[in-house]
């Protein structure tokens, strides 16, 4: 059976020298084709410029929606982002699909700073993965009951002493 | 340089008048993995999915690829059924395994409007008279509409 629908999504976050990270996504899929540029201020993780493209859509609305992208210059990445986000780009007068690739690149900035340490987390004796992997979630304490791997009851939680106080 | 790259990848085929198979890939720099799920159209039920965890970062991870059957029986059409699937299966499983079948999920709607248009006129017409007959599909369906500004 041949497909009927496709669709493809890349996001991509790149460093722009110690300040600033780009971040570039974009959907193509059978009916829709829209990307976004991001640029995000370090350290506040806030939102300084946003530029987005629709050049096509199954509906007019999705495309004349590119214009609301400037409502989330200045927001931080953060905790209520998804709430923040949705409430203005999505709903009645918005669009999903922006608030959606605005999220995504939201998240795949957060995940420029994870994968160094879950990186490091791979190597080294069991004893040292361990001690990383306590490091890792020290520093990210909303990891824990995050997914079945950081979960209370997992294993690989049994093997890391979490003190009181530390999360 | 890049430092993080993701894809994430969706197919979407009709087995039959009533049932439509998913085909959801998400790779990046530490994770690789797949779902397949059939979704009975009219109802958006979930009949069947299955996930396959290919790169991971630990050795409990591919666990939650039994989590992920718990959805079956959930229906897309349920409010809500986003934040069930991150907290059921994400938060309970895999929050990628998560992800990809949301994305999935999503595209229920415009595939059924894919297929009408290709069922209707395969490849004649501007856009723009693909977009009047969407709208008048999307009359026709309300199921379909969504809360955003094209689709209300």
């Amino acid at each position: 059976m041949s497909l009927v629908f496709q669709r493809t999504k890349t996001v991509n976050v790149e460093p722009r020298g110690d300040r600033e990270l780009d971040v570039q996504w974009r959907i193509t899929d059978t009916l829709l084709e829209a990307s976004i540029w991001m640029r995000v201020r370090l350290p506040d993780l806030e939102i300084s410029e946003i530029h987005v493209e629709i050049p096509r859509g199954p509906h007019s609305a999705c495309i004349e929606s590119s214009a609301l992208a400037d409502r989330v210059v200045g927001i931080r990445i953060g905790p209520g982002l998804r709430k923040i986000v949705g409430g203005l780009l999505g709903g009645e007068k918005g669009c999903e699909e922006l608030a959606q690739g605005v999220l995504e690149c939201c998240n795949a900035v957060i995940l420029h700073f994870t994968v160094p340490q879950l990186r490091a987390v791979e190597t080294g004796t069991e004893r040292e993965r361990r001690e990383k992997l306590q490091a890792l979630l020290r520093s990210n304490p909303r990891l824990v009951g995050s997914c079945i791997a950081f979960a209370q009851d997992s294993p690989l939680m049994e093997s890391v002493e979490l003190q009181g106080g530390d999360l | 340089m890049r430092t993080f790259s993701r894809t994430v990848m969706v197919g979407a085929e009709f087995v039959g008048e009533d049932l439509v198979r998913f085909y959801g890939i998400l790779e990046d720099i530490l994770y690789a993995m797949e779902v397949r799920m059939d979704v009975r159209v009219s109802d958006g039920v979930i009949q069947d999915v299955e996930g396959r965890m290919k790169r991971y970062t630990t050795p409990v991870c591919p666990r939650a690829e039994e989590v992920l059957k718990e959805a079956v029986g959930l229906s897309l059409r349920e409010e809500g059924w986003i934040s069930r699937i991150y907290r059921d299966m994400g938060r309970r499983g895999c929050q990628h395994l998560a992800e990809i079948l949301i994305e999935c999920g999503r595209c229920l709607d415009v595939a059924r409007m894919a297929r009408f248009l290709q069922k209707t006129a395969p490849s004649e017409g501007s856009l723009q008279d693909a977009q009047e007959r969407l709208a008048r599909w999307l009359r026709e369906h309300p199921e379909a509409r969504g809360r955003c500004a094209a689709r209300r």
